[in-house]
């Protein structure tokens, strides 16, 4: 499965990196393909294409705060947790994609 | 001129002092008016208040503020010639007077660090003054007003009383005159020498003696009069004027005593460490204190620039104004006083004690730090050496100068052994300051300049005259000629003093060529004396200028065959060449030393001195300025002169650079549109690119912690001792803000506690490792084994640093990267891992 997701924490400095790390890694292992777009203190990396958008099934917020261009998931089946639970409970998310 | 129906002279002029007409303009002002026998008055036609202007008690009473009209009328036989030098003053000379006489910064006080806070710990509030930690008993002082039921209202006999009041005010001056003659610091000595101007204040003999003229006993008429004093000054605008009326009280309280007799006298005897708690303090009374047990002071009602405030900074003594509720303290309370932060602690508790011996602890840790540079040459990390020398303007610094680590006095400002006197210095006087300094100096350079006054730094006995624009006026070298007498009574003493160590002649203020000749044949003549009375001086005393007015960086060919040294005094050069008077707000701002052209200057300066093989030093504020450090050692400048409490940050800061780097700097800061990119060059600069985010000492293993609070705390401190804050308390709280939002604790025995803020220098990584794990809140709910503190700046945020954050961020999700971690054997091993990921990412 294709999947979308953005990280974003309060400082910007590690948990949206240590989160889409974690994603990362846990989508690898569940045989689905993601891609990672970090909103932190060094801006908006990895962004997400209109592209990268259209071709997946599903997006997943793992964030803090409030985040950049939300409007361009519009439609799409959201999954939006907090940052801690992708630390934690990475599998637990993904279990919870309806597909 | 006006001339009114009675032939008084009168005149009137408009107040420009921003800070309004105290006590220094005035006893000027009073001491002028007091060598004509002709009637001074001075009217304040803002209230009508007319002050008598040989009194300075009077004209500060007249509370003169800034802009107020005044008219002066004088009336008397030599009324012409007292006319022209009062109008002269008032027209010319005044507003050099404003500074009022020591300038504290307003500190405010700062909260409770977050470490104790967290321990339940509550503290009274007050403005640190005077720096320092002290603990100790309460000993609550009372009131400085004397008790007046002791006092006998009514007067015996007019003449016996007024008899009375004479010989207390001569007892009283005895006392301060003897006091005065023990070895006092500057300071000491400025207060007293006040003290003594109000004894002398004809307009507090006429109140007094006017109440024993009414019937009042002497004792009665002192303490009406001081009332009256002390109440007109308190009514001022002025801080600085309503903190006299305490030297007035103080003074009256004195004589009281010896009118009244001792029993009035309220010595307190401290034993043991003691915190002195009382509304307010008189110098008299704080002198009598026994410093060895003063342990800190905490005034209630004493402003920042009171006397006893100045002296108790002259002391060491920490010190809190405007703790308003300490009096419900109860005596003999064990109370700890913080003056660094501004607050008292009235429960030692456990928690108090541990935070306070951390903290000296570090504090210790950082000296010593910074001692491994202060008393170790200053070198570049690429090995080349950098002088760094200190300004001096008194005997008293010299032990700390060096202590410091001073690698000679690269400044000793001999004017200051002239001023807030009546005459000048004799041969002898100054032969002892300057001979003191060479030998304290243990065969270090000591630069002795040769006195430079004028402009800013008018000299009362001199007589200098007045100037419509005394910086381009008659001063530093320019004077000498004409006093010539002066001059060589001081060359004759550097001379003599030369013989006691590696003495250097500096001359000040130097134009043209004719001056250094002039100088050089003074001083060929004085040598030539003292050989003929076999006086020991040395004859290879090397002599130098100052490079502060630009024409002299245009004959430096010539200058290096005559002078063997340069010193560049910034404060001056740059107000010259950038024609910007540096006192005028409006201008100071275009007296920017990072302005390029500025910068290129400078470097000229350097080349042409270097290129004759002659040495070149920098004095001047650009110097002290940690942020200017990469331009002067590009500029290649041979030693930099400094406050000596700078020299060991300083020398800290030199050890970071590389020469190399430090010349591409300085081509780039030429190379700038304009000053502010400079700024931002350096600020750039000082933010890491020549700094390691990890050093060893930021790695703690083994760590007996038990608490979240005391291990943040723990490398906030190793922080501070490596000089990557100065501001431990706010990089504190900075962490905690982030912590509060939710736990840093990462789960599998990891914590990541960081924050964005500036009180870090730099961006800066600490590692620590607990023996037993602790509890951190963290998501998995399990306790933390490794912590890993990130701190990057805010306002100048460096990307790269960003990046190895990030970088490691996402490494710690890695469970082999952790595993290692763990399993590191040593400090060496953590730090290699870290330091392997951190350059994988760079």
């Amino acid at each position: 499965m294709k999947i979308v997701a953005v990280t974003a924490c309060p400082t910007g400095i590690a948990h949206t990196y240590m989160a889409a790390a974690r994603l990362e890694k846990t989508a690898k292992d569940l045989g689905h393909e993601i891609k990672v777009e970090t909103q932190g203190a060094l801006g908006i990396e990895n962004p997400l294409s209109e592209a990268d958008i259209r071709q997946a099934q599903v997006v997943i917020f793992a964030v803090a705060i409030g985040i950049e261009g939300r409007e361009r998931f519009q439609g799409m089946q959201v999954i939006e947790v907090p940052l801690q639970e992708a630390l934690m409970n990475t599998r637990g998310i993904f279990a919870k994609i309806r597909s | 001129m006006t001339k009114n129906a009675c032939m008084a002279l009168e005149f009137t002029f408009i107040c420009p002092l921003p800070n309004g007409f105290h006590a220094r303009p005035a006893s000027h002002l009073a001491e002028l008016a007091s060598d004509f026998v002709a009637d001074c008055a001075l009217t304040n036609l803002r209230n009508e208040a007319t002050a008598n202007m040989k009194s300075v008690l009077s004209i500060i009473a007249a509370d003169i503020r800034l802009s107020d009209k005044c008219s002066i009328r004088i009336q008397g036989p030599d009324e012409q010639i007292a006319w022209t030098t009062l109008r002269h003053f008032v027209g010319k000379d005044l507003p050099a007077y404003d500074v009022p006489l020591v300038v504290l910064q307003d500190q405010k006080s700062r909260g409770l660090p977050r470490f104790l806070r967290s321990a339940g710990v509550t503290a009274y509030s007050g403005q640190p003054v005077s720096r320092g930690i002290g603990q100790g008993k309460t000993v609550i002082i009372g009131t400085v007003e004397p008790p007046s039921r002791e006092v006998p209202a009514k007067g015996l006999d007019r003449a016996w009383e007024e008899e009375q009041v004479k010989q207390s005010i001569s007892a009283a001056r005895a006392r301060i005159e003897n006091k005065m003659l023990e070895h006092l610091s500057a300071t000491e000595a400025g207060i007293l020498h006040a003290h003594l101007a109000i004894l002398g204040d004809v307009s507090l003999l006429d109140k007094i003696l006017e109440g024993v003229a009414q019937g009042y006993s002497a004792a009665q008429a002192v303490m009406d009069a001081s009332r009256f004093f002390a109440g007109l000054l308190r009514q001022s605008d002025n801080p600085y004027t309503r903190e006299r009326a305490l030297d007035i009280q103080d003074i009256c309280f004195q004589l009281l005593e010896d009118v009244s007799g001792p029993k009035l006298k309220s010595v307190v005897e401290l034993k043991g460490p003691s915190v002195v708690i009382a509304e307010n303090l008189t110098p008299q009374q704080l002198l009598a204190l026994d410093r060895r047990w003063l342990a800190a002071l905490v005034l209630e009602s004493a402003g920042a620039t009171s006397h006893s405030i100045i002296l108790a900074r002259s002391f060491g003594i920490p010190t809190l104004v405007g703790a308003k509720e300490v009096r419900d303290l109860s005596p003999g309370q064990e109370v700890l006083v913080d003056a660094n932060r501004g607050f008292l602690i009235a429960e030692c508790t456990a928690p108090v004690r541990k935070f306070y011996e951390i903290e000296a602890r570090t504090m210790q840790k950082r000296r010593t730090s910074l001692e491994r540079y202060a008393l170790r040459p200053a070198v570049t990390r690429d090995g080349r050496g950098f002088e760094v020398a200190a300004n001096v303007s008194s005997s008293e610094e010299l032990t700390s100068v060096f202590q410091n680590g001073a690698d000679g006095i690269g400044l000793f400002r001999t004017e200051m052994l002239f001023f807030g006197r009546e005459c000048v210095p004799s041969e002898e006087e100054q032969f002892e300051a300057y001979a003191e300094a060479a030998r304290a100096a243990k065969g270090k350079p000591v630069i002795l300049r040769t006195i430079d006054v004028g402009g800013d730094k008018p000299l009362s006995y001199l007589k200098m005259p007045a100037e419509d624009n005394p910086f381009l006026g008659y001063r530093g070298a320019r004077v000498y000629a004409d006093h010539q007498e002066l001059l060589c009574t001081q060359l004759r003493a550097i001379l003599r003093a030369s013989a006691f160590g590696r003495v250097q002649l500096m001359i000040p203020m130097v134009t043209a060529m004719e001056e250094v000749l002039w100088m050089k044949a003074q001083i060929k003549q004085i040598q030539h004396d003292l050989e003929a009375q076999r006086i020991a001086f040395d004859p290879s005393m090397p002599i130098g200028i100052m490079v502060e007015v630009p024409s002299v960086a245009f004959i430096l060919d010539q200058l290096c065959a005559e002078v063997d040294f340069f010193s560049i005094g910034t404060n001056d050069l740059s107000q010259y060449f950038f024609a910007a008077d540096r006192g005028n707000a409006r201008v100071a701002g275009l007296s920017n030393v990072k302005h390029p052209g500025f910068l290129n200057f400078l470097q000229g300066i350097v080349a042409g001195v270097h290129k004759h093989k002659r040495w070149v030093g920098m004095c001047g504020d650009m110097a002290a300025d940690l942020s200017h450090l990469p331009l002067l050692l590009g500029l290649g400048l041979d030693e930099i002169s400094v406050p000596s409490s700078e020299i060991p940050t300083i020398k800290e800061r030199i050890a970071r650079l590389s020469l190399p780097d430090c010349q591409k700097l300085l081509m780039q800061a030429i190379a700038c549109r304009q000053a502010a990119d400079v700024a931002s060059l350096l600020n750039r600069e000082s933010n890491g690119a020549s700094r390691s985010l990890l050093e060893p000492e930021l790695v703690l293993l083994e760590s007996e912690i038990d608490s979240k609070e005391e291990a943040i705390r723990e490398l906030v401190d190793a922080f501070y001792v490596e000089g990557r804050t100065d501001d431990p308390d706010r990089l504190e709280e900075a962490i905690w803000t982030r912590e509060l939002v939710y736990s840093t604790g990462l789960g599998h025995g990891f914590a990541i506690p960081h924050c964005k803020t500036d009180a870090v220098s730099t961006g800066s990584i600490g590692v620590l490792m607990f023996r037993t794990p602790i509890d951190w809140d963290a998501v998995d709910g399990n306790p933390v084994r490794v912590v890993i503190l990130l701190a990057v700046r805010e306002s100048d945020g460096n990307d790269a640093h960003l990046r190895v954050f990030s970088r490691l961020a996402r490494n710690l999700m890695n469970e082999e990267f952790r595993q290692q971690l763990l399993e590191a054997e040593d400090r060496d091993a953590v730090l290699s891992r870290l330091t392997e990921e951190l350059d994988r990412s760079g």
